[in-house]
């Protein structure tokens, strides 16, 4: 890769009730991964959203942190949830986090449409784990973009497992305001979407801890793209997406 | 180190495939790193499955010193009729192992045929090669149950319950000392668990090779990626598979 990258999936470990990015960097020094979109983990997405975002935000304030941080507000808490996304846009996080298989929702039901309308008003993106079924599925997103033609959403994982080689394709499809996030996802689907979706829909991510940078970098190269898809993919649709003045 | 994979498919008409002789798969696996592979069936996995043993055995008899191919018998055949073919696909064909399918197969592990056959796939020495990690045919403690009843018969999960559900494979396979676990399909950093977590004695290299392209090499790196040490991707690569099967079986 010759471009330096930026990774649009890690997820910070939570190690004593505190976010810690010191694991992710140990991880990603090795690439040349120059930025990353970063969400919360584990009881920080279902539970302790307020905390999660505040650390975030105080993250991203550290100088060269390296991180843009992705807000987090279970769908569960109703109207608290949406104070909660509104301070976390305010504070400068970047867009917003849904993990329904951690926070008990299914993509395309109505409790979350108050947050997605807070993306809309803060013209923030929707980055949503996939691939777990039944409650977050590839046609579940696409049902949800339909509803909301001006919010972007990101499909996390590209629907990996079983939803990849199938659903992924005729799911996006269904909604052009779909970008799909390549991690943990086999090569093979990935150059299937970059043919049939264009590159400019594709941003690449680590999936880190799920997954790992090597493999994940490697994956891409195997595929040998074009200078310009691998652009695209790599660095400049995540600079366009999540609007980064790097 | 030498690589032998444990779970590639000889690819067919099915899922976009292109059908390829043993031999130009053998240079592609070679070419890709391969120095043995354990190979399946892919269509035969959706239809008649007797002619498509057939279709792998005369595909790969030429190199049986690098190929090692494993029946599949659908369960809800005629009970009599399908242990037969297993005793066909073992002495006959020398084939290696059982795969089984129970999401594209469509059968439930509780299906009254599933333990005689597993049960006689164990008395010809053949392990059984499960697709898993999908619900809701094939979640690894669905397989533990089937396996638990058979405990003479090795049982591997194909896919380590994969990203959603390889938790419950850990526990399976700390539970129950014939069940394994093949890494394909997991992500890197679940990979890394496992190795951590579970007995390296009982974990298994495999890529879906033969399904789409490029799967070998990148199952290759996401086990490079683990941070395992050489000894420990020594037994995941070659040590172990070589323990449970022979190459050149039916040569």
């Amino acid at each position: 890769m010759k471009c330096d990258i930026i990774d649009s999936a890690a997820c910070l470990p939570v190690v004593n009730g505190k976010l810690c990015p010191a694991l992710w960097r140990a991880e990603r020094k090795s690439w040349k991964i120059v930025h990353t979109i970063a969400a919360p983990s584990a009881e920080f997405v279902a539970v302790y959203n307020a905390e999660a975002n505040d650390q975030m935000v105080k993250l991203m304030q550290t100088r060269h942190s390296g991180i843009s941080g992705l807000a987090v507000a279970n769908p569960w808490y109703g109207k608290r949830a949406v104070q909660i996304l509104r301070k976390a846009f305010e504070d400068g996080l970047v867009g917003l986090y849904l993990h329904p298989a951690r926070q008990g929702f299914k993509l395309c039901e109505a409790i979350v449409d108050p947050l997605i309308k807070v993306c809309r008003e803060y013209d923030r993106p929707v980055y949503s784990h996939t691939g777990t079924p039944v409650c977050a599925m590839p046609f579940q997103l696409a049902e949800l973009a339909r509803r909301f033609p001006a919010v972007t959403f990101v499909m996390g994982h590209a629907g990996y497992s079983d939803f990849s080689g199938y659903d992924l394709i005729p799911a996006a499809e269904q909604a052009r305001n779909i970008m799909i996030e390549t991690s943990c996802t086999g090569c093979g689907v990935i150059e299937s979407v970059i043919n049939e979706l264009g590159a400019e829909r594709v941003l690449f991510g680590t999936g880190y801890p799920r997954s790992l940078p090597g493999c994940e970098i490697e994956k891409l190269k195997i595929l040998n793209l074009n200078p310009a898809a691998s652009a695209l993919v790599m660095r400049e649709n995540a600079v366009r997406l999540w609007k980064l003045h790097l | 180190m030498k690589i032998i994979d444990i779970h590639t498919h000889f690819p067919g008409h099915s899922f976009g495939g292109t059908p390829k002789t043993g031999a130009q798969l053998r240079r592609e696996f070679e070419k890709e790193g391969l120095d043995g592979a354990w190979i399946m069936t892919t269509d035969g996995l959706l239809k008649d499955p007797v002619r498509h043993n057939d279709l792998l055995f005369n595909g790969v008899k030429n190199h049986r010193d690098f190929f090692i191919p494993f029946c599949t018998v659908s369960p809800h055949d005629e009970l009599d009729d399908t242990l037969l073919e297993l005793k066909r696909c073992a002495h006959r064909l020398k084939m290696g192992g059982l795969k089984l399918h129970p999401w594209l197969q469509a059968f439930s592990l509780t299906h009254p045929n599933v333990a005689p056959i597993l049960r006689k796939a164990g008395e010809l020495g053949m392990p059984v090669l499960f697709h898993d990690g999908t619900p809701p045919y094939s979640a690894p403690l669905q397989i533990a149950y089937a396996a638990e009843q058979v405990p003479q018969t090795t049982i591997i999960l194909g896919h380590s319950g994969l990203d959603d559900l390889w938790e419950e494979a850990v526990i399976a396979c700390q539970r129950h000392p014939n069940i394994y676990l093949c890494l394909q399909g997991l992500s890197a950093g679940y990979i890394r668990e496992i190795i951590n977590i579970c007995p390296v004695e009982k974990l298994l290299f495999g890529s879906d090779g033969g399904f789409a392209p490029n799967l070998i090499r990148s199952a290759i790196v996401k086990l490079q990626c683990s941070g395992a040490p050489d000894k420990i991707l020594r037994k995941i690569f070659q040590d172990n598979p070589r323990r449970l099967l022979a190459l050149g079986r039916g040569t």
